[in-house]
């Protein structure tokens, strides 16, 4: 297959931004949706080689799907009825965690004015140190504390619709091929082939990305943790998982991730820089690593576009619809691209649109033949 | 009373449709169910296109009712190939790989045609791997065939 039915160029790079772009809108419109649908996305993908394990030994797929989407849900309920309540009885505590995380990145940002202040003269004449920590402790004080507040509200009121991630994911196991089929029926014959190529396209797209970005979350699990240990974080690999998991959100997660563990490591060694000149080194070594290894070996060139619109796509994605805009933008451009593609590929084919055109003519004739003017 | 206990069940329609098919003759009934989900049903108008020489191809066809003539591009006069009778099979070599169609197939009468797409075959040889085998041993078995009578019809050609 050398995906020659693809068509790409400026246009369908133009089209494919614009499409996203508002998709991206109206996700923002149904937020509650889109969370389970995404989770549900990569549940499909996580399930898909168990159900496929199972209707190997003999199980048919509806039965297979249903096996793995109720074990699922079973355990999210579980997971859900004792966590609801211990989240709420540890708030006050991660919110004191919270505040001590807070204070000794405070304390990091002081140090390290005071060291800048020291070195440089200029620095000194500005009052850089004193300003700048204001800044922080204004930041700290009021920003973060009302965000935070808010973001938490937020997940805790989404966390039951979560429920409808094993949900859908259970129906896109069972349903996914039927769902294929009903589209494809209402596609003209000359059309058929291309239709039958896009959805292996989008389909491949979507699953070379969202296993890819479960795979990238093991190893990157796996090296922030050996590294964290080494320079001695604590509980190393539990702040290496959630790194990991903020590296879904491109460009952003990286920095979120890295200041999180930059805060506990400055407050777990207050009086030794070097353990958070080490968390930095860990984080810039592992983004070395992703660049170069683990990304094109997972995530590779799912996407299959070009880096210019691509980080067009995350920065849009980011400004119309925040967070989730940031995660949902590369997969949702690669689906979308595929799409737009193949459809400039059918209008630009002047064959393809010809056999169209003789198909109805002879329907017409046909329609007709007993019915003379 | 104890009737259901030795009547046989009969087989639905269109399971015993799929069973005459050469490509599926093998399969049991739940097989052919799942093969039935995986087919696209397609109606053809005589003289319709159902694919070009040279086109990337992306399914096998199974010819339901009609047949469908095998020809050089744009010449089913003087460039006709084969003509595929109902239950017969063609675009085979697109389940194998996705080389480009090596004739034009049209249809010579109002065609039902069932299609199976090469990325549903792939799957079912992930998923249902011992129904893909089926399908992949009888597909052999008609390529086989085909050369076999290519080849007869070479030799019977005066020299």
């Amino acid at each position: 297959m050398n995906g020659s039915y693809l068509a790409g160029g400026p246009a369908v790079w133009l089209v494919t931004i614009v499409i996203t772009t508002l998709l991206l809108v109206a996700s923002t419109k149904a937020l509650w949706l889109v969370v389970p649908l995404l989770i549900a996305i990569i549940l499909y993908y996580m399930m898909f080689p168990i159900v496929r394990r199972l209707s190997l030994s003999g199980l048919g797929r509806e039965t297979a799907a249903a096996i793995v989407a109720g074990v699922v849900t079973a355990f999210a309920i579980l997971v859900m009825i004792p966590l609801l309540p211990w989240l709420a009885a540890e708030s006050v505590a991660g919110q004191e965690t919270f505040y001590r995380y807070l204070e000794g990145g405070r304390v990091l940002i002081d140090r390290v004015l005071g060291g800048l202040e020291s070195q440089f003269a200029f620095l000194k004449r500005l009052d850089f140190h004193a300003e700048m920590g204001k800044r922080a402790a204004e930041f700290g004080d009021t920003y973060v504390q009302e965000k935070l507040s808010q973001v938490l509200l937020a997940a805790a009121a989404s966390l039951p619709t979560l429920l409808l991630a094993p949900f859908f994911a259970f129906f896109f196991l069972r349903d996914g091929t039927l769902f294929t089929k009903l589209v494809t029926r209402g596609v003209p014959n000359a059309f058929f082939e291309r239709t039958v190529y896009m959805f292996e396209r989008v389909d491949a797209t979507a699953k070379s990305y969202f296993q890819g970005l479960l795979k990238l979350t093991a190893i990157d699990t796996v090296v922030l943790g050996v590294g964290f240990l080494a320079v001695g974080v604590p509980n190393a690999f539990a702040i290496a998982f959630v790194a990991a998991i903020l590296e879904w959100i491109p460009i952003v997660g990286s920095i979120v991730g890295c200041t999180l563990a930059v805060l506990v490591a400055a407050t777990a060694h207050q009086n030794d820089l070097w353990v958070v000149y080490g968390v930095v080194g860990v984080f810039v070594f592992n983004r070395v690593l992703d660049n170069f290894f683990f990304i094109p070996l997972t995530v590779g060139r799912s996407i299959r576009m070009h880096p210019l619109p691509t980080v067009l796509m995350v920065f849009i994605g980011g400004a119309v619809a925040g967070i989730p805009g940031l995660i949902l933008a590369l997969p949702l451009a690669g689906v979308v691209g595929t799409i737009v593609g193949t459809i400039a590929g059918i209008v630009r084919d002047p064959r393809l649109r010809a056999r169209n055109a003789y198909a109805r003519a002879l329907l017409q004739k046909r329609v007709t033949a007993d019915l003379p003017i | 009373m104890f009737g259901f206990l030795t009547h046989k069940k009969t087989e639905h329609p269109r399971l015993a449709q799929l069973r005459k098919l050469g490509l599926f003759s093998t399969l049991r009934p739940r097989e052919l169910r799942v093969v039935d989900g995986l087919l696209h049903e397609r109606e053809y108008l005589a003289g319709e296109v159902v694919f070009d020489e040279g086109e990337e191809g992306q399914a096998l066809y199974v010819v339901l009712k009609g047949r469908v003539l095998i020809c050089r591009q744009g010449d089913p006069v003087h460039g006709r190939i084969a003509e595929i009778p109902a239950g017969a099979l063609f675009g085979e070599l697109a389940l194998l790989d996705g080389i480009p169609r090596t004739a034009q197939a049209r249809a010579l009468d109002h065609c039902i045609i069932a299609a199976l797409a090469r990325a549903d075959f792939n799957g079912l040889l992930e998923t249902h791997a011992s129904t893909a085998s089926k399908i992949a041993l009888q597909l052999a078995r008609d390529l086989g065939q085909k050369l076999v009578a290519r080849y007869v019809t070479m030799e019977s050609r005066p020299l």
